[in-house]
């Protein structure tokens, strides 16, 4: 519990940093260190796997992703900052906590909230690995074919700058 | 102080390396420590045995790798500090330590000041899970291996902190080629490991070198290396893991002629300093990676060798993988960053996919002379077709220069 | 307040968080941070259920959270395609620009 409680207010933090923040780096990489501390916080409730696959993709791929485009999208001014007009703060914050309200009711008045808590289950790989492939095997194919389709469509959106535009006669 | 009658820690050769743990133990058990107490301190025992190790052996590299591509070059390399040079990483280090530390005014002090940071954290929490020695594991997690990816991962992202707050153009650079690179070599390296993972069936890393041990036909170990699926992925692992820790023949972030010094150029001093035991820990932790899934770990390579503590076992091997490190970063020129893409893209991510089907075959065919036969030519004929296609059709366009007076 | 209560709070803040980076963002990439840290907070949810709630032999919440990342990631990518695209050819990110079809 008390990792928990360390935790949670230093994942709520850096993820308040990364909607707030102007400049689109550092909300970026603030978004990175939330969420490496949500997969901190799924080592430390004994989802091993879990937590590292996050690290590895959230952290080591997804976050790259984005700092990577925000590199190349870079706007040649100097002038980055995000002008945040109140109107839109105030649009967003309206739409929002009613949003936040519903969950939070819900949380408060559901009935799980009494459960017991089950001591640790260990994650086992090799539990995870039967599953994976017995059970829920169409969907560990299905996602290998949207991955492949998801590389092959990206690097079709890159290659195709390169074809020429202009129609100079060839020397 | 309660003087319990705890016996002195016995060791022998084997278990040397657990004797800051043990003495630490035993001494904080002797003075009537808590349990968390004691458990605390072997383990920072251990960690720090486990880190000065690898820095005397990063300082031991820094002179080693001079003195031999000095030597490969034809010139003496640094003589002057101490008797042959031994006392130089002495040297460097005090350069280093007394040297400014300037950090740009257009740089982002925070970022700048973290990035070195968190490129060394990695390196030094990989090796943390490496077995090196039979009773040498500092942390034996279940899930060793994924945590060895997952840190490496972690890497990457301090390569674009630190060329993104040095605030200037050639960090800038350096620093999205030098993640580019990384990235693409990551998906090799951790194809290749897959098939071992699949073979030995645990993410253990202890249990993937007990997996390797015993000798065929009484003389030859039975190390991942000597399976035709092995070799290949062996081979991937080993390019893939120059190319990850930036070495030259793929050192094209960080070579001088190029990009000044990439993502490390406006570092100097201490944070410089880091940079470069980040780099050199790096490596030692990835070639201790590939001596653990393919060389058979700390396994002795002959049976009459057993005698010999394991843990030289692995440093030997560890030294052998890093000395030819460095003879091919003193024999081949740098490659091209279009080069470099092209092989791993169109090269080694399909060999590397080949060896996990053939890790697959071997299994289910027994591991006997017919999965030789099956696995071979699975193997072979693919890569004898890319050899063809690389130098035929899908060689990079030959450059056409137009001189100014034609 | 247990542990569950604490983790599905959390997951209720980041969630209306995402949320209101996607609602009050310029910059299309800033957008997918919030989606992403929508994407996190129901994560956290399952884990959260998967550990304090009944013993599951199913293992449902770490299945459901394997493929959520994995799609997450491929959706990043795609999103990210598409954005560098668009900024090729208007030279912005700014999404309020991008409010006509024609090119």
């Amino acid at each position: 519990m008390i990792p928990l409680l360390i935790l949670s207010p230093l994942i709520l933090l850096a993820a308040l940093g990364a909607v707030w923040k102007a400049r689109p780096v550092h909300a970026a990489l603030l978004l990175a260190l939330s969420l490496a501390l949500v997969a901190v916080l799924y080592l430390t409730i004994g989802a091993d796997f879990i937590g590292l696959v996050q690290f590895m993709v959230y952290v080591g791929a997804v976050a790259i992703l984005i700092v990577f485009s925000l590199l190349i999208t870079r706007p040649s001014d100097e002038a980055e900052e995000i002008q945040r007009r109140p109107r839109s703060m105030v649009t967003g914050l309206i739409c929002t906590l009613p949003v936040l309200a519903v969950l939070l009711i819900a949380l408060v008045k559901g009935d799980p909230l009494t459960l017991p808590a089950a001591d640790a289950p260990p994650l086992s790989i090799a539990r995870l690995g039967e599953l994976l492939f017995t059970t829920h095997a169409p969907a560990v194919l299905a996602v290998g074919v949207l991955l492949t389709a998801v590389m092959i469509g990206a690097a079709l959106f890159a290659r195709d700058i390169e074809k020429p535009k202009s129609n100079q006669p060839e020397k | 102080m309660i003087f319990a009658t705890v016996p002195f820690p016995s060791f022998t050769l084997e278990s040397l390396p657990q004797l800051p743990k043990l003495l630490v133990e035993w001494l904080l058990t002797l003075v009537g420590a808590p349990d968390w107490l004691v458990i605390i301190g072997g383990t920072a025992a251990m960690a720090g045995t486990v880190v000065g190790v690898f820095l005397s052996a990063f300082a031991l590299l820094s002179l080693v790798e001079r003195k031999t591509l000095a030597r490969i070059q034809n010139r003496l390399g640094p003589n002057r500090a101490g008797w042959f040079g031994i006392l130089q990483p002495v040297a460097d280090g005090i350069k280093m330590l007394t040297k400014e530390d300037i950090v740009p005014t257009k740089a982002e002090w925070l970022l700048h000041l973290a990035a070195p940071i968190l490129i060394v954290v990695p390196s030094i929490l990989a090796l943390g899970v490496m077995p090196l020695g039979r009773e040498w594991v500092p942390v034996n997690m279940e899930l060793g291996l994924l945590f060895f990816f997952s840190v490496g991962a972690l890497t990457e992202l301090s390569v674009f902190m630190a060329g993104w707050a040095s605030g200037s153009k050639f960090p800038m650079l350096g620093a999205m080629r030098a993640i580019s690179q990384m990235v693409s070599y990551e998906l090799p390296l951790i194809i290749s490991a897959l098939g071992v993972i699949m073979v030995t069936g645990s993410l253990r890393l202890s249990d993937i070198v007990a997996h390797q041990e015993g000798f065929n036909f009484g003389i030859i170990p039975n190390w991942n290396l000597f399976t035709p699926w092995g070799f290949a992925a062996g081979l991937i692992f080993y390019i893939a893991s120059i190319a990850e820790a930036n070495r030259c023949p793929f050192d094209l972030p960080e070579g001088e002629s190029e990009i000044v010094a990439g993502h490390m150029t406006e570092y100097s001093g201490f944070k410089y300093a880091l940079f470069f035991m980040g780099e050199y820990l790096g490596l030692f932790a990835i070639a201790g990676l590939g001596v653990t899934l393919f060389l058979g770990g700390w396994q002795a390579p002959l049976p009459f060798l057993g005698w010999v503590p394991t843990w030289i076992w692995f440093f030997a091997k560890l030294a052998v993988i890093i000395m030819s490190y460095l003879w091919i970063r003193g024999t081949f020129p740098r490659v091209r960053i279009d080069q470099l893409m092209r092989f791993a893209w169109l090269c080694l991510i399909p060999m590397a996919l080949l060896t996990i089907p053939a890790a697959a075959l071997w299994v289910f065919t027994g591991k006997g002379i017919v999965s030789w036969v099956v696995t071979v030519p699975l193997l072979m004929i693919p890569w004898v077709i890319l050899t063809i296609l690389f130098n035929r059709r899908l060689a990079p366009a030959t450059r056409t220069y137009t001189f100014a007076d034609s | 307040m247990n542990p569950l209560a604490l983790l599905l709070t959390l997951s209720s803040l980041l969630f209306a968080l995402g949320l209101l980076a996607v609602l009050t963002r310029r910059n299309a990439i800033l957008i997918l941070v919030g989606i992403e840290l929508m994407l996190n907070a129901a994560n956290i949810n399952f884990i959260a259920f998967w550990r304090y709630g009944p013993p599951d032999p199913e293992l449902t919440g770490p299945m459901f959270v394997l493929f959520s990342i994995a799609i997450a990631a491929a959706e990043a990518a795609v999103g990210l395609a598409i954005i560098l695209m668009v900024f090729r050819h208007t030279r912005s990110t700014d999404l309020n620009k991008l409010d006509s079809l024609h090119g």
